[in-house]
């Protein structure tokens, strides 16, 4: 089929070309941003000057972007952690055949296709201080007075990491599951036969075998917690002050709410080398294991 | 056998309903929000029903969010015609045939899919400002399919890996055009992943926030989750209008979660294990 080469991509361009235009353009822009004094002002005199690694140093050594670097780090680990516990959990539950499986499967869809705006101002109503979780804490008695959930200096960053633990439920949970289903029934029912327990068949079975489903989930959820953006902007707006910052909320305050688009360009700089680096240790265990995952 | 057997299995179901429950009550309690007065809504103990059931809220929320339909489905469908237009030809050649710039294409796809929103969005605004693009249909849904193109390929490149060569070889030696081959063949051939691509491309487009917010700043072309986002004022929120309508906003991306959950797990995978 060689011959159609040249006229394959009239196939293959739109694509390519689309995502360099508007995709790796712009980071090759920001990252020029970031290396120039653009505020509001260069930026609409145009008179922005070149000052190298300024704004890096500006940021490294700025408080708020520590603070959200230590924050998006805690926020990641804390919810990656806790979707896949609850999503393996659950794709364990659903690993047997029962009625109305289907629509349950579906319905642990939701938090997927729920609009960030409507799931962002539900968690903004249940964490405020005369919201839903303090009604409950408060009426069983396990505290006596309303806790500050999203009002206070330590306990927001937890509260939104709470939000999107929920959030990522449906992705840990499909990832998990698939892979669950595709382990083949008869070393169950061999190990059943040589008198395994549950423990044993977990251990020797299902966590080997779903090694590289495992590895895909945790590193394709951490790439994907990393960049989260809309849920905690929705909710605490990376306040009060600035203690619930990630550096993707951080970036986008410094850049529309403050106009310092270079500073804001280089805190965006920083999360890319993060993302990806994490695209490369991804693509590199997910070669090595290419034979296994089918 | 039976009785016995059958009750196991629905006292499976009891169990996997617990956790269920617990995951889809904020859509629950958003719902009776939307039938309370502000007063109800904070009212401690919670209310686990409506005491005094008003359509009050619902009909002041919609009566608001109306205009914003018109945007919101304007932004939704241009988006999905653009990301098929590009993502389905796409799939095609990287599924089907060994092109030299095919690996690096996809490797792009995968890597701006990963990106964060705001990395794109930021340099984006400054781009399209100079082009005098802010408050325009098409930055919003420009910027949208940056994300929803590489979904979307992805998606149905997985599919398209499953037809068979042969049909294709076929219709070459029958002399079909490359061109024919992709209408007469793929398209039709692909109609599942379509859907799937179809709808999960619908529920991105129809749910964005971020884009919206920042490249649409004249209300009267804002979509929705812009609108609802109005309700979140400067000087408090409007609680009841806000529970009230996020209801009304969530209602189509719920049926299709419902009608064709499916479709949405098949998506999430294939995303997510095709090399």
């Amino acid at each position: 089929m060689k011959t159609f080469s040249y006229k394959l991509y009239f196939f293959l361009i739109p694509a390519l070309v689309y995502q360099l235009i508007f995709g790796i353009y712009p980071l090759i822009y920001n990252f020029i941003l970031s290396l120039k004094d653009v505020n509001l002002i260069t930026y609409m005199g145009g008179t922005s000057q070149w000052i190298g690694l300024f704004n890096y140093v500006q940021t490294l050594k700025d408080t708020v972007f520590q603070r959200a670097f230590f924050n998006t780090l805690v926020f990641t680990v804390l919810s990656l952690s806790f979707q896949f516990i609850i999503g393996f959990l659950l794709a364990l539950l659903f690993n047997h055949s029962f009625p109305l499986k289907g629509l349950l499967q579906s319905l642990i869809m939701v938090p997927w296709v729920v609009p960030i705006i409507v799931s962002g101002s539900f968690f903004r109503w249940f964490f405020s201080d005369r919201g839903m979780l303090n009604g409950f804490l408060l009426s069983w008695g396990l505290i006596d007075n309303p806790a500050h959930w999203i009002t206070s200096q330590i306990l927001p960053l937890f509260s939104v990491t709470i939000a999107n633990i929920w959030l990522g439920i449906p992705f840990s949970f499909v990832l998990l599951y698939t892979g669950l289903t595709a382990i083949p029934l008869e070393l169950f029912e061999s190990a059943d036969i040589d008198g395994a327990n549950w423990w044993q068949k977990a251990i020797f079975i299902t966590v080997p075998f779903l090694r590289p489903v495992i590895i895909t989930t945790l590193t394709l959820g951490c790439i994907f917690t990393v960049k989260v953006f809309d849920l905690v902007w929705i909710i605490t707006k990376g306040g009060p002050g600035d203690v619930s910052h990630l550096l993707s909320t951080l970036s986008y305050s410094l850049a529309f709410s403050k106009f310092q688009f270079g500073k804001a360009s280089s805190v965006l700089v920083i999360m890319l080398l993060v993302t990806i680096s994490l695209t490369i240790f991804l693509n590199s265990i997910r070669g090595k294991e290419e034979s296994s995952i089918g | 056998m039976g009785k016995k057997r059958q009750s196991k299995e629905w006292k499976w179901t009891l169990i996997v309903l617990i956790p269920t429950i617990i995951i889809i009550s904020p859509v629950y309690f958003l719902t009776i929000g939307g039938f309370q007065t502000a007063a109800e809504i904070f009212h401690r103990p919670i209310y686990w029903f409506p005491p005094h059931p008003t359509m009050e809220f619902y009909n002041d929320a919609y009566v608001t969010l109306l205009p914003y339909l018109k945007n919101s489905l304007i932004i939704a469908l241009g988006n999905l015609a653009l990301t098929l237009g590009v993502a389905l030809p796409a799939a095609f050649a990287l599924a089907k045939f060994r092109l030299k710039l095919g690996k690096p294409t996809f490797f792009i796809l995968i890597f701006t899919q990963m990106l964060p929103a705001t990395a794109v969005i930021i340099p984006l605004f400054l781009i399209f400002n100079n082009f005098k693009m802010i408050n325009n249909y098409f930055s919003a849904i420009l910027a949208i399919s940056v994300f929803t193109i590489p979904f979307a390929t992805v998606i149905l490149r997985a599919y398209l890996q499953g037809i068979p060569t042969g049909l294709i070889e076929a219709a070459f030696i029958d002399g079909a055009s490359l061109f024919r081959v992709f209408w007469s063949i793929i398209v039709p051939l692909s109609r599942p992943a379509i859907a799937t691509a179809v709808i999960l491309t619908l529920i991105m487009a129809w749910g964005d926030f971020i884009i919206s917010l920042t490249f649409l700043k004249d209300q009267t072309m804002q979509p929705m989750s812009i609108g609802l986002y109005h309700f979140v004022g400067q000087y408090g929120v409007e609680w009841n209008k806000l529970m009230a309508g996020s209801v009304i906003f969530a209602i189509p991306p719920l049926m299709v979660a419902l009608l064709a959950g499916k479709s949405i797990v098949t998506g999430l995978t294939s995303g997510a294990f095709k090399e």
